[in-house]
């Protein structure tokens, strides 16, 4: 197990190592971070004043080599714009997408477990039907447009909770809802068309044929069978929430998280941090990927030890 | 009027009456099992004899009160010592302990997930009701019994860990759990290797008599019948055409169907006959012929045959057979 970590963790950091790389590809040779951040008629003088300023008239490879010895402390450049590091910007707003992140994640296996086990218990039936239902109308609708609904709804007409910001727990609850609730019909009716698929299996029907009742075979034999995909698929939500749903609802939730950095970033140009932030969040990517191994190998023997 | 078993000396466990199991389709209702009856005596070994789409499995499961969606039962009764199965309450009750299954493939029977010992004990716990060390010691003895070697080891090991053999193994251990009187045994060799297929039959003979379990064989292999049971049924198309002790059924097929049966199968004894099939193929079993569902393929069919299916009739002492070419002796129908 721990040689097995260990060789994840490498494989991990390697994929950190390409990532990156193919960001510094991205912003230094198909772009010009100088030219980008100054305005369409600047001349060419300021241009190659800002090139120089910013070192991007040395070789290429010495770029690569400063960007690759920075990343390794830490030091992801500095943002034209607000010239502060874009590290320190960066880890400044990393917490509250975590937090949003989580508490998004929270509301996905929360709502998606029970409602998939619900849904193949009832097949069928009315209960079934519903979660249908559910999971049709927060898949369709657009994560932005739930976001302004819920704060309509629970903010603006109810006001139970605060309509923006990162204060405290209750400021996390629709954020995390707008985000959760589309991850949660996705997943839900994955959990429950496997849980209806496994019941069919010759275990399940085995194991009901010895007398265990409808509902145990469910939580007991099928939902473990099942839970190495609910991982995986729960993992390529939050996969998708660090590079999509975050910047879209921290925009619409004011949420100081790196999202929303990343969107001010593009707003003023300023190549640096985007890169930063990009680095930042492909990193959690892979941290998350590597998170989800580690649990399938904890539930399922079989998965392959190389 | 004596058991189905003949002897008297059985005591009548299972009664199936008229079974009949029903799968919606496009084209209409389509029945696994049709109007089948059945009994099971103490002590009794029973072989249901099929090819493939017969229905065995079904029948198998439906006994137990259970048919997979969109399957659902739709006559008949089952009695196990004269209460009705098809009442969840008593289901519940008789699954597993009174009535246990064992299935075609132990390579998928057996949760994957789960070590063999974790699926011991929460049978142990959940359905007999044992505690602390007593479930160790009765899953080592279970182990045992069905002739695994190191069974503490295995207790740790899961499914894919075991050999073919070796799961079936376990399968009829978990199956032996509850102190069962009935084992329904689904294809329990298909898919094992010929010597272990026949270690696995021996097995089940053996504790069959040991403990004094009931078994009903369901099986496409007549060379299984033969060697496993004392009375086999045949079916065809959700039906039984025919009953009869095993040595009569061999020496003597009634039914054309069983006749067919018993001359496809290759015999070391008799050189250089030729092997007969069954002409035609399996039914279709959306569409049915309104009359005996053999009758396409039936070599004596005449008008009669294509009219309503032949009840199943006594033809002479413990044999049954439901053919309008065997006419049986007045009055007597099936039970």
């Amino acid at each position: 197990m721990l040689r097995w970590l260990a060789k994840r963790i490498i494989a991990a950091a390697l994929v950190v190592f390409v990532v990156t790389s193919l960001v510094f590809v991205v912003t230094h040779i198909f772009t010009d971070p100088a030219t980008v951040s100054l305005p369409l008629e600047a001349s060419q003088e300021d241009r190659a004043s800002r090139r120089a300023s910013l070192g991007l008239d040395r070789p290429l490879s010495v770029q690569y080599w400063d960007f690759l010895s920075g990343l390794v402390v830490g030091d992801l450049g500095e943002s034209f714009f607000q010239t502060q590091p874009a590290s320190k910007l960066v880890f400044e707003r990393l917490p509250a997408t975590l937090r949003l992140v989580a508490g998004a994640t929270a509301v996905t296996v929360l709502m998606a477990a029970p409602m998939g086990m619900l849904a193949a218990w009832w097949e069928r039936r009315f209960a079934d039907h519903a979660v249908l239902g559910f999971s049709m109308a927060s898949i369709s609708a657009p994560p932005f447009w739930i976001g302004y609904l819920l704060i309509i709804v629970f903010a603006v007409q109810l006001g139970w909770v605060p309509t923006f910001g990162s204060s405290g727990f209750k400021s996390l609850i629709l954020p995390s809802f707008a985000i959760g609730l589309a991850s949660a019909g996705r997943l839900a009716q994955m959990t429950r068309r496997g849980i209806v698929e496994e019941l069919r299996k010759p275990y399940a029907v085995t194991a009901m044929s010895r007398g265990f009742s409808r509902s145990y075979t469910i939580v007991h034999h099928t939902f473990r069978n099942v839970a190495s995909g609910f991982v995986t698929m729960t993992g390529w939500e939050v996969t998708r929430m660090f590079t999509g749903y975050t910047v879209v609802i921290e925009v619409v939730f004011s949420w100081p998280g790196v999202g929303r950095l990343a969107v001010e970033a593009i707003n003023d140009r300023d190549l640096i941090l985007v890169q930063a932030a990009v680095v930042v969040l492909a990193t959690m990517v892979v941290l998350t990927n590597l998170l989800v191994d580690i649990a399938r190998r904890l539930i399922d023997p079989r998965v392959d030890l190389a | 009027m004596s058991a189905t078993g003949g002897d008297g000396r059985t005591e009548r466990l299972l009664e199936v009456k008229d079974l009949t199991v029903g799968f919606p389709t496009r084209d209409g209702t389509v029945l696994g099992v049709d109007g089948l009856t059945l009994n099971v005596g103490s002590h009794e070994r029973l072989g249901v004899v099929g090819e493939s789409g017969s229905g065995k499995s079904v029948m198998g499961l439906a006994i137990l009160g259970m048919v997979l969606p969109p399957g659902r039962i739709m006559g008949g009764s089952v009695r196990w010592k004269g209460e009705n199965v098809l009442d969840e309450a008593v289901a519940n009750r008789v699954r597993g302990r009174e009535i246990a299954m064992i299935f075609q493939d132990p390579m998928v029977s057996l949760n994957p997930l789960k070590t063999v010992g974790a699926q011991l004990r929460e049978l142990l716990q959940r359905r007999v009701g044992l505690q602390g060390s007593a479930i160790k010691q009765r899953s080592l003895e279970l182990l045992d019994m069905v002739g695994i070697a190191n069974p503490g080891d295995r207790l740790k090991s899961y499914a894919f860990e075991l050999s073919g053999g070796m799961r079936q193994r376990v399968m009829i251990a978990t199956a032996l759990a509850c102190d069962p009187t009935l084992l329904i045994a689904d294809e329990p060799t298909t898919g094992l290797d010929v010597t272990i297929q026949d270690q696995i039959l021996t097995l089940l003979h053996n504790l069959s008599t040991e403990l004094g379990v009931s078994v009903l064989m369901i099986t496409h292999d007549l060379g299984v019948v033969a060697q496993f049971c004392d009375r086999v049924q045949v079916m065809y198309a959700g039906r039984i055409v025919e009953r009869a002790p095993i040595a009569q059924m061999f020496a003597d097929p009634q039914h054309p169907y069983s006749l067919g049966l018993l001359q496809s199968v290759p015999r070391v004894d008799q050189a250089a006959a030729e092997l007969a099939g069954i002409p035609g193929e399996p039914l279709d079993r959306a569409q049915f012929p309104p009359g005996c569902a053999f009758e396409p393929r039936c070599g004596e069919a005449h008008d009669t045959c294509r009219g309503a299916p032949p009840p199943l009739v006594k033809i002479a002492e413990r044999r049954w057979v439901a053919c309008y070419n065997r006419p049986g002796e007045a009055g007597e129908t099936s039970t």
